[in-house]
């Protein structure tokens, strides 16, 4: 849900998503709620989060967004996961256009700009 | 049909518990009309007709600013008037005959000794109630009701009870148990402007939280409003500016953790979703390219920086050019990129923010999502219009919480339709911030506000709020801001 904003840095293709790395993870439970679920999935760029999910080491959703996807519990519980219930705890989000890097630290991404980029 | 019940009110807030009890009826499907006769906010009673006693419990369930409500059996302005009254129904007395039960008797705005309340109670002995008392769990519970006014309620006080109430408990309210949960004096982690218990629960009400929904804070501070919203079951996310309010480096009881301290707290890790350090102005949502579609958010609830304790800022040089600083190798690594590296930032009008945050809710939220959010008022030039307005959010609430001079009013807006490009140039006349959907509006110039007026209540509160509110004739620059 996160891109890069930094000025200049307009090509959806590029700023989107950021990519994660020398992370460390955690997990924590989520209250489940299926109607939710289904509202995000057309919000949703599949390509981006499978991507990011993988880069995170989790498998479990497909490749591309299932048809049934409003009726698949399987795949509804997988995506639960990955969108409620992962943090990163520590990391960096790097800007695939212009290579700014965005550090995590105790589980809060700090996405301020330096003033050249506003 | 329709049954009459009697609302209980805490007598505090009135200006914001009609709007309370229409989110909450709008919430639960509920057809109520909370306006018959011009409630009377001097008094904490109201008579309203409901479907049911299912429909009453739910009504109230969640409400802060109810204390309790029951079925309602008759009124008087003396005691005979009230018993003739309850006699008429000899049928509905029949049925609580073998019911263990209670009695108390409220009294607002004078006093009974508890031996005036007992001998008051002892006169309802014509009633058929033949169960055992029960002063710790009855069966049924009736309320007494005396009114005597209050020194604002019209004609004053009075030395005798103006209407006296009967009627038979149905359900308490959240209050007591949310106020006594959420209680800045029992949080852990606190700053200096954390939203109190009670106003937090209210704005989540106001905002209908509720489970399987998005709630966001982009002013997210110690993240009060984040607890009751997910407390109400939604899941949370906020932002701020500054990362030491979230991460609790700095502040009143610091060190600790930050809003995760208050999140362990309250056992709320399962619906809140994580906070993130940017300036509103410049936020890295995506949606934000992708507003041709509906937004995704579904309750903005947030008090934003007025400048007066929490300083107000956004990103950015006063002259609005980069300097070289920023370039400058500092160990032999360019300013910008060294871990401690905190942008300068310039001063951000209240007017400007609240344009900003409205624009931001018509663009991110999904249509019939509510934005809930504060704004100071000069009390003597406060006129309806200083509240701003968008072409896609209706205005639902305008709460009136007075500090004399200033009051600041809790505004409820839903929206009604789909963001569109249109809007903005409506909404926001200065043309160069509508080139970017996430920058802010960067000048005092009286964008989103319909006719040129000249000042609104809010514009430049910062400044008048330092100078005592005395009124500033020429238009401020921005200049006078920042300091
Ligand atoms: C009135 S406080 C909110 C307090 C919060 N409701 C609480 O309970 O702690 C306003 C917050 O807005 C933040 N702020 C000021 N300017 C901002 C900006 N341009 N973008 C994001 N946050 C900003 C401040 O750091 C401050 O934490
Ligand atoms: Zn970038």
């Amino acid at each position: 849900m996160l891109q890069c904003h930094a000025k200049g840095c307009d090509d959806p293709a590029k700023n989107f998503p950021l990519e994660i790395s020398d992370f460390t993870k955690e997990e924590i439970e989520a209250e489940k709620n299926k109607d939710f679920l289904v509202r995000m999935l057309p919000k949703l760029e599949w390509n981006a989060l499978y991507t990011t999910a993988v880069k995170l080491g989790i498998t479990g959703l497909p490749e591309t967004l299932p048809s049934d996807a409003e009726t698949n519990d399987e795949f509804l519980s997988a995506l639960h996961t990955v969108l409620l219930e992962v943090h990163i705890k520590e990391g960096k989000m790097t800007c695939n256009g212009c290579n700014h890097v965005y550090p995590i630290k105790d589980g809060v991404p700090n996405m301020l700009l330096a003033e050249h980029e506003i | 049909m329709s049954t009459k019940f009697l609302i209980h009110f805490a007598q505090i807030h009135t200006d914001f518990r009609i709007a309370e009890l229409e989110s909450l009826a709008r919430l639960n499907g509920i057809n109520v009309d909370l306006h018959k006769g011009s409630p009377d906010l001097s008094s904490p009673y109201l008579v309203v007709e409901l479907q049911s006693i299912d429909e009453a419990k739910k009504l109230i369930e969640r409400s802060i600013l109810v204390k309790e409500i029951c079925e309602y059996w008759a009124e008087g302005k003396t005691y005979e008037e009230l018993f003739e009254k309850i006699k008429q129904n000899p049928e509905r007395n029949m049925l609580y005959k073998k019911d263990s039960f209670k009695f108390n008797v409220d009294v607002f705005g004078g006093s009974n000794t508890e031996e005036e309340k007992l001998r008051k109670i002892n006169n309802f002995s014509f009633l058929p109630f033949k169960g055992p008392i029960d002063l710790k769990k009855p069966n049924q519970e009736f309320m007494v009701y005396e009114n005597y006014g209050d020194v604002d309620s019209p004609g004053g006080r009075s030395s005798e009870p103006k209407v006296i109430y009967f009627g038979r408990r149905i359900a308490s309210s959240s209050r007591y148990e949310m106020i006594k949960k959420f209680t800045l004096k029992q949080r852990k982690y606190l700053g200096t402007t954390s939203m109190d218990a009670e106003l937090s629960l209210v704005m989540a009400n106001q905002a209908l939280a509720r489970p399987g929904t998005l709630m966001y804070d982009p002013f997210v501070g110690t993240g009060s409003m984040m607890l009751t919203c997910a407390e109400f079951g939604s899941y949370t996310m906020g932002s701020d500016i500054d990362g030491r309010q979230i991460r609790g480096t700095a502040g009143y009881r610091k060190g600790i953790n930050g809003i995760k301290a208050n999140i362990d707290q309250y056992k709320l890790s399962h619906r809140i979703l994580g906070n993130v350090v940017f300036d509103i102005c410049q936020n890295p949502w995506r949606a934000m390219d992708l507003y041709k579609d509906s937004g995704w958010i579904d309750l903005i609830v947030t008090d934003p920086p007025y400048g007066v304790r929490a300083g107000a800022k956004k990103l950015g040089r006063r002259n609005g050019t980069v300097e070289d600083y920023s370039f400058k190798i500092v160990d032999g690594v360019e300013n910008h990129k060294r871990k401690d590296y905190y942008p300068p930032t310039v001063a951000y009008e209240m007017e400007d923010v609240v344009v900003d945050l409205l624009e931001f809710a018509a663009k991110m939220l999904v249509v019939r999502g509510r934005l809930v959010y504060w704004i100071p008022t000069v009390t003597e030039e406060y006129q309806l219009d200083d509240i701003p307005i968008h072409p896609a959010l209706e205005l639902v609430a305008n709460s009136e919480q007075p500090f004399g001079s200033w009051s600041r009013r809790l505004i409820t807006m839903e929206k009604i339709r789909e963001w569109s490009e249109a809007d903005s140039k409506v909404y926001n006349t200065n043309p160069a911030d509508s080139e970017n959907s996430s920058r802010c509006t960067s000048s005092t110039s009286l964008s989103g506000l319909p006719n040129n007026k000249p000042s609104p209540a809010h514009r430049n509160f910062r400044a008048r709020y330092f100078s005592k509110f005395i009124r500033q004739d020429s238009p401020a620059t921005p200049a006078d801001a920042g300091n």
